[in-house]
């Protein structure tokens, strides 16, 4: 696996004193889809302005395709698509229009341009709107045209800030189906931002954990679920009796917590020990009436790494006004 | 730099013929100060004090079509302040194209709008002549296709200097709101500080020395020179349009410098 985007002690300060990115080091793998999850004013954003030559770091070293991004960000810029937060495309342009004028800023060939902009208004399902103005169309439509734009120049890595922010559940699903089909076909590397914990969890081969500008956890999603110390099998047992020194005694189990007739076991792996604790649990004449299994998902994980759940910090007024904060450094 | 410059300028120009209402909103206000101020301000001055006008509607046409360069280059800063709130600047400054061609794209846009928008305040203040009831521009020269170039020319000097007043503070300037009292700051002095609307000769000493180096004067002084037989301008003509020209490379030079100061990242 050779890094093809490699950040080292990267430090971003604003104004002096907000501390946005606090010394993070990560490599991305080329092929690889890298996922930062973390809540608003974690430092996601900075560390994409960063990497894609919007931004001067503090300190620190970020390399991009093996270009320094600092000394070189012409040569960054022709290699990177970057698909923002905020819906870019003009509004006032057709569709094709605004795949042309892009292809033009990234120096494509007219005659190779007009090729893939066919294509990609085709993977993007907008071939019947292309020649719309981009006012008539949906916040669904404006953000796929968004992502056909950022990939017109077949970039090695693409920059995706929060692909599905705003959008409804259905085109949410679609824009994830368009992530994973650029990952089957190509081998663009993809470094996107999120605070959706199921975008992280199906998209990305590993996620990093961001938080107050620090990188708390990176890993793949299994592997970060298995790090919360496996699953909890929950079990409803009919009759007055209690089962739970028998439940302990079952190979697996590592812990049980009883609550009036049901039982909360923790298990190490809970595909392979669901079916002797039932059985154990027969033989000692319980009859379960319930019985569900639980794999950690990424809320957890989130709360194990940062001490707080992904909500509570999203709704933490500090943090929105840091991110307004920086909202406004950044348009500036 | 050539190709990713035109693909943008014609971007801007797109917007504008789209934007049919605001093309219409520019072309009504000269023809309101035509047809109404001219009428409620009938300024009898003989032709001597007018550069050589047959009458006041005629001298204040010209002005018309200066201010009018000028006010549509404003709205070139207008354009510049939406990208930066929509993100396209951002996505300009993400792509690898040369810097430069982001502000002379735009100067280049406004430049051609505005010329654009003055030749047809031209036209409109020459039609008024012919209607009974109102007042517009009597051409007394020997006006041939030279005075007509004469005149496309200082309207590109004009509007390049402008455009690239307006382009550069509006890349300064990151807020609609202060960009609106910059220009309004600028742009009423602008306009009563030369000899647009009314004749610098009445005018007390300080003003007229202000209003002899305002690029604003020197235009309508040089279009005056072209349009009017017997003008004689404040500059001779060529001085006018030297000073144009200076002008505009001078303002040109440090749009682009400020520009790329405001596009550098942070």
């Amino acid at each position: 696996m050779t890094a093809i985007i490699e950040v080292k002690d990267l430090v971003k300060v604003y104004n002096g004193s907000i501390r946005a990115v606090d010394g993070i080091t990560f490599d991305v793998a080329e092929g690889e889809v890298f996922g930062f999850l973390g809540p608003n004013g974690a430092g996601k954003t900075t560390t994409i302005a960063v990497l894609t030559t919007l931004l001067q770091k503090t300190s620190g070293e970020c390399k991009v395709c093996d270009i320094d991004v600092s000394k070189h960000p012409t040569e960054v810029r022709r290699s990177i698509g970057l698909v923002p937060q905020e819906m870019t495309v003009d509004d006032d342009l057709t569709g094709r229009e605004n795949m042309i004028l892009q292809a033009t800023l990234y120096g494509v060939d007219m005659k190779v341009a007009k090729e893939r902009i066919t294509e990609l208004l085709a993977l993007v399902k907008l071939e019947e709107a292309a020649d719309r103005m981009v006012k008539t169309y949906s916040g669904g439509m404006r953000k796929r045209l968004e992502l056909s734009e950022g990939l017109i120049h077949r970039p090695r890595v693409l920059f995706l800030d929060e692909p599905t922010l705003g959008l409804d559940i259905q085109t949410r699903t679609t824009m994830w189906d368009h992530i994973r089909d650029l990952r089957k076909n190509s081998n663009m590397t993809v470094f996107m931002t999120t605070h959706y914990l199921e975008e992280a969890d199906s998209l990305c081969d590993r996620i990093g954990i961001i938080d107050k500008g620090k990188i708390m956890a990176l890993d793949t999603p299994i592997k970060l679920k298995e790090s919360l110390g496996g699953d909890v099998i929950s079990l409803k047992i009919s009759g007055e009796m209690d089962f739970t020194e028998p439940i302990k005694s079952v190979e697996g189990v590592l812990s049980v917590k009883k609550e009036d007739g049901s039982y909360r076991v923790k298990v190490f792996n809970g595909e392979t020990v669901t079916a002797p604790l039932l059985q154990e649990i027969s033989k000692r004449g319980g009859s379960v009436t319930y019985v569900s299994l639980e794999r950690p998902n990424m809320d957890q994980v989130f709360l194990e790494y940062t001490g707080r759940s992904l909500r509570d910090a999203e709704q933490s007024g500090s943090f929105d006004r840091m991110a307004a904060a920086r909202q406004m450094r950044r348009s500036s | 730099m050539i190709r990713e410059t035109t693909a943008l300028m014609v971007r801007e120009l797109k917007h504008w013929y789209r934007a049919k209402v605001q093309i219409f909103m520019l072309l009504i206000q000269p023809i309101v100060w035509l047809g109404l101020f001219g009428q409620a301000l009938p300024l009898k001055l003989p032709p001597a004090m007018l550069n050589g006008a047959p009458d006041y509607m005629s001298y204040m046409s010209v002005g018309m079509l200066a201010v009018t360069a000028l006010f549509t280059c404003m709205f070139a800063g207008m354009s510049v302040v939406w990208d930066r709130r929509f993100g396209f600047l951002n996505k300009l400054r993400a792509a690898p194209i040369p810097r430069g061609s982001i502000p002379v794209s735009r100067i280049l846009a406004a430049m051609i709008r505005a010329v654009i928008s003055a030749l047809m305040v031209l036209l409109i203040a020459l039609i008024f002549t012919h209607i009974p009831g109102l007042a517009g521009l009597t051409v007394t020269s020997n006006f041939d296709i030279l005075s007509g170039l004469g005149m496309i020319l200082i309207l590109v000097l004009l509007a390049t200097a402008f455009a690239a007043i307006f382009v550069a503070i509006a890349l300064t300037i990151k807020t609609q709101e202060t960009l609106f009292a910059v220009i309004n700051l600028l742009n009423l002095p602008l306009m009563f500080a030369s000899a647009a609307l009314f004749p610098i000769n009445s005018m007390p000493d300080w003003l007229q020395a202000v209003a002899k180096v305002n690029p604003l004067t020197l235009a309508v002084d040089g279009m005056r020179q072209l349009l009017f037989a017997g003008s004689i301008g404040i500059y001779p003509l060529w001085v006018d349009i030297l000073g144009l020209l200076t002008f505009s490379v001078v303002l040109v030079i440090i749009g682009i410098v400020v520009a790329m100061r405001a596009l550098k990242e942070k």
